[in-house]
């Protein structure tokens, strides 16, 4: 069941960057619901009133927020999310989905989904970083809480994709993959797989995840997807015993803290060298040639105002 | 791919040097060895009749049940495929190392240049590791020409003790599936191999088993069933013989079924495709001897008698 949401979430992803989203739509504010949030929602029918950059805002806030996630899982996507786009930053552009996509929910006010998607520039390697996590209670009483981040490079590289997915459906048992997905078959292209999988050693990372004994593989009921991950993919569910006495740190929280948030983070700083590395050198040193030469200089000289405007401006030039 | 020999799945402790196995093993011409078995009439013979190798000599009941059963049916199914008799030659057919610990069999018919299979391959391998015991490993596996894009045929049982077994059947993919979605919906999603799948994945004694090398997990299909089968418990040999003749027997059968049906309604493909596919399997042959045979052979059986077995394997796969 989860597993069907995942496979619906990973075709639905990529329609929602359209304005016209699907059928889910605002709630009024009106509707009273529990949620941990105290940010105001946006209404859909609502004129706006903010600038792009304040709806940006507003969109990132709700998604960071990760409301309905536990503890450790928002501690890791909060970690993996700024560590990504702090090591990007200079690439990506802010998220320009309409503010009704960058968060919505369903009619009924049981299904509550963030989305943020950050393209890259044009000079970059980056096509395009997406966040997103959506949260629906069952019928059963118990909660789907699906969260995840990926990056997906643009054809002027043929380096791996990046896929992290938690999908979560009950508080003792999780659906964890995390992946660089390749962009070649790799039966035909030995080399590629040599380069980006064998040498980086990545299946060690899957390996220690495989030592948990609550950790076992996972077959997502997509075969699409068991194709479009690599050999070294960590596709896994963690089930643990349900512990009563809610509050207290479960083992699951700890297998995520102590496990899981380390091996996600080794890999995401393997897909981060290997892919973002040859630009973020050249970024680096463009950047480092700005601040040095003229960014103490030029207030002095000619006063904040006309400083940046002409740092602004030599920017552009940088990174056009 | 999987050959007459465990690498692709089989723990790698064969690709370290057996103590028990001196590297200038003087051999003697399996030959005439052979030749007592064999009339010269007995020496062309479909697997079915090769004596040696339908014998299964160190192999559990079950697993030689198995074996031969899916041997003879994949046979009598695709008889008027094939040429008549294996092109292995007697010294090939039958191979052992100098004390005669290990030994192994080897059959390869050829398709009729008229149908699309370029061969079928049965054999058996009887290996004396260094711990003293043997390990068993089976194959059977179907190969087709680039006139074709259905899947290859592969199954492969290696008994890594009494207690525990490796299991790896599957249909494998011509093509890169995310490429060709509509290769992944004719052959496995509109199979019902995922159910098989599933059907042995109840059985609580196996477990996916992760090969140590990337890329053949890369050539499995999405569908491919590759498990382990461990029954420590007491009584753990019986409950494997159970295994193997109540699940893994029907299952192997079953996916051969699926297979048959996908060969016989399988088209021809046109000139450019013939290319592509020809380069796809020439990679995972080349791979699967460098990965599987090349070390492994030498080491059991010394380089004479690799060679020899070498030799031919490469001729029919064309490498």
């Amino acid at each position: 069941m989860a597993v069907n949401h995942l496979c619906q979430w990973q075709y639905l992803r990529f329609q929602l960057s359209h304005p016209s989203a699907p059928a889910c739509r605002y709630l009024s504010p009106s509707r009273s619901k529990s949620s941990t949030s105290s940010t105001a929602k946006v209404n859909c029918s609502a004129a706006p009133s903010s600038s792009p950059m304040d709806s940006h805002n507003e969109g990132r806030k709700k998604f960071m927020e990760f409301p309905y996630a536990s503890g450790p899982v928002r501690q890791l996507m909060v970690d993996l999310v700024s560590t990504v786009e702090n090591t990007l930053d200079s690439q990506l552009l802010p998220c320009t989905l309409p503010p009704d996509v960058q968060y919505y929910e369903n009619q009924n006010g049981t299904a509550q989904a963030s989305l943020q998607i950050r393209s890259g520039l044009k000079s970059s390697l980056i096509d395009f970083i997406l966040g997103s996590w959506v949260h629906s209670e069952l019928p059963t009483g118990a909660a789907l809480n699906i969260t995840s981040l990926s990056a997906y490079l643009n054809s002027s590289t043929d380096a791996p994709n990046l896929l992290i997915e938690l999908i979560q459906s009950s508080p003792s048992s999780l659906v964890l993959i995390l992946d660089l997905s390749p962009r070649k078959d790799l039966v035909l292209h030995p080399d590629y797989l040599q380069t980006f999988y064998e040498s980086t050693r990545l299946d060690e990372y899957r390996q220690m995840l495989e030592k948990v004994p609550e950790v076992r593989p996972y077959f997502s009921s997509s075969l699409y997807l068991r194709c479009v991950i690599s050999p070294s993919a960590i596709m896994v569910r963690v089930d643990t015993e349900t512990e009563t006495g809610a509050g207290e740190s479960t083992r699951l929280d700890y297998i995520i803290t102590n496990h899981v948030h380390p091996v996600a983070k080794q890999v995401i700083g393997i897909w981060l060298n290997q892919c973002a590395y040859l630009e973020k050198r050249d970024g680096l040193i463009k950047n480092k040639t700005i601040e040095i030469d003229l960014g103490s200089s030029f207030p002095r000289l000619f006063g904040p105002q006309v400083a940046s405007r002409v740092l602004g401006e030599i920017q552009k030039v940088f990174t056009a | 791919m999987a050959m007459s020999s465990p690498l692709w799945v089989a723990p790698t402790f064969l690709s370290r040097p057996s103590s028990n196995i001196s590297r200038s093993i003087t051999y003697k011409r399996c030959r005439s060895s052979a030749s007592n078995f064999f009339s010269q009439s007995d020496m062309e013979q479909p697997l079915m009749k090769g004596q040696k190798l339908m014998e299964f000599p160190h192999l559990t009941a079950a697993h030689k049940d198995l074996m031969v059963s899916l041997i003879s049916a994949l046979e009598t199914r695709l008889d008027s495929h094939l040429l008549a008799s294996s092109v292995v030659p007697p010294d090939v057919e039958f191979y052992q190392n100098d004390q005669g610990t290990s030994q192994g069999s080897l059959h390869i018919r050829r398709g009729l240049p008229s149908s699309h299979i370029d061969f079928v391959l049965a054999s058996w391998l009887h290996l004396k590791v260094p711990t003293g015991s043997a390990m068993n490993i089976t194959n059977l596996q179907a190969y087709l020409k680039s006139s074709t894009d259905v899947p290859h045929f592969q199954f492969e049982l290696v008994q890594c003790s009494p207690t525990y077994f490796i299991l790896f059947l599957d249909i494998t993919p011509r093509k890169d599936l995310v490429l060709y979605p509509n290769y992944l919906k004719t052959f496995y999603e509109e199979a019902q191999l995922e159910t098989l799948r599933q059907r042995l994945e109840q059985v609580p004694e196996t477990k996916p088993y992760l090969s140590s090398s990337l890329y053949f997990r890369g050539v499995v299909s999405p569908t491919g069933i590759l498990v382990s089968i461990k029954c420590e418990e007491v009584g753990g040999t019986d409950r494997c013989e159970e295994i193997i003749r109540e699940h893994v027997s029907p299952i192997a059968h079953d996916v051969m079924v699926i297979w048959l049906e996908k060969y016989f309604s399988g088209a021809t493909v046109g000139v450019t495709e013939r290319a592509e596919l020809e380069k796809r399997d020439l990679l995972v042959k080349t791979r699967a001897i460098e990965m599987d045979l090349s070390s492994s052979l030498p080491l059991q059986f010394g380089q004479e008698v690799a060679n020899r077995v070498l030799s031919v394997i490469k001729g029919v796969l064309g490498v």
